[in-house]
């Protein structure tokens, strides 16, 4: 399937698929992606979620929105998930979902905050915490397709240990002139780490960015107190506020 | 899960599944104008409250009420009268 002919085609209801699981990667101590056949997947663009949904053995049902970490040229699915405290779904995906148990999914969802190579200008992506997620998914397709889009990341994590795919970021900016990542941690720095210290700043923030006559495609995914500092920010620094997209993670109320 | 209100503020885009079972196509790349203020943007951009019952999307702009998504046991309801009109 091509990223042309997926997901936003007009008229395709929405139904639910069953997904498998086919591996498990620890990404962090808090963070499992899990990697899924769907049957008659029809594709997906980068930056897309699906929604899942477990029902208990009462019938009780818990659905979720989980975005889609994987390129469209990956064979399986992956959904990358952090392990939320007191939440309902995310501690029994994190810990109880097995290689081969099923459960439902739907998607892929969402043609707004969607980036694909066909986009024109750099790419500008900030990220907090897992709202990585989509964001890997357009660096995965990047990567995969090659195209030397100029493209900046700027990750905030809390720690090095709490860095999500910190050894495939690595290795694509290595060998790649044209993507540049920059970290910051928030909360702890290893001896002699070089990056940023702190949350994202407005300083952080113009320094990764492209210039403003660029016409660059921004994406700010993570917590919602994240998202709001950074786009605010952004606009402050002179982006045009209508080419910034956001994604903020939270319940979906389902 | 979150008890912060803050914490139940996405965006649009976040409410593409609720709104796929009223509209065939993702409406979240549509253009959409507020009644209130007239500002025009995609719905993927909205305000979306996603309430136990259903979602409200408001305009970033004006914080008006674009669209509300009620289910009860009797069926879904679908209002948008904040919404002047929608561009596909």
């Amino acid at each position: 399937m091509t990223v042309t002919d997926a997901a936003t085609a007009p008229g395709k209801r929405l139904e639910w698929q069953v997904a498998e699981v086919r591996d498990i990667v620890i990404e962090t101590p808090r963070v499992k992606s899990f990697l899924l056949q769907v049957n008659d997947w029809r594709g997906h663009l980068p930056g897309q979620h699906v929604d899942i949904k477990l029902t208990a053995e009462d019938g009780y049902h818990a659905q979720r929105s989980y975005s889609i970490a994987s390129a469209p040229e990956n064979e399986l699915v992956t959904l990358t998930v952090e392990c939320i405290a007191g939440g309902e779904v995310s501690p029994y995906l994190f810990g109880e979902l097995c290689h081969g148990d099923q459960f439902q999914l739907r998607g892929p969802i969402g043609g707004y905050f969607v980036w694909t190579v066909a986009k024109r200008g750099p790419l500008y992506l900030i990220a907090g915490g897992s709202g990585i997620v989509p964001l890997m998914a357009m660096l995965r397709h990047r990567e995969r397709r090659k195209v030397p889009v100029p493209t900046a990341l700027l990750y905030s994590s809390r720690s090095l240990e709490d860095v999500i795919y910190q050894e495939e970021l690595d290795a694509m900016a290595q060998h790649d002139r044209n993507l540049h990542v920059t970290h910051t941690l928030t909360r702890k720095q290893p001896d002699g780490w070089a990056g940023h210290r702190g949350r994202v700043d407005r300083e952080m923030l113009a320094k990764a960015s492209f210039p403003l006559s660029s016409k660059q495609n921004t994406f700010v995914c993570g917590p919602t107190p994240f998202v709001e500092h950074v786009s605010n920010v952004l606009v402050e620094l002179g982006h045009d506020a209508l080419a910034i997209r956001t994604e903020r993670f939270g319940p979906t109320g389902e | 899960m979150a008890e912060n209100i803050s914490d139940l503020v996405l965006d649009g885009n976040a409410a593409a599944g609720c709104l796929h079972e009223i509209f065939a196509s993702d409406i979240t790349i549509a253009q959409i104008q507020c009644d209130a203020c007239a500002s025009a943007r995609p719905v993927g951009s909205l305000r979306l409250y996603a309430i136990s019952m259903g979602a409200v999307l408001r305009c970033p702009h004006c914080d008006g009420v674009m669209m509300r998504v009620v289910n009860t046991p009797h069926g879904r309801w679908f209002e948008m009268s904040g919404t002047r009109c929608l561009k596909f």
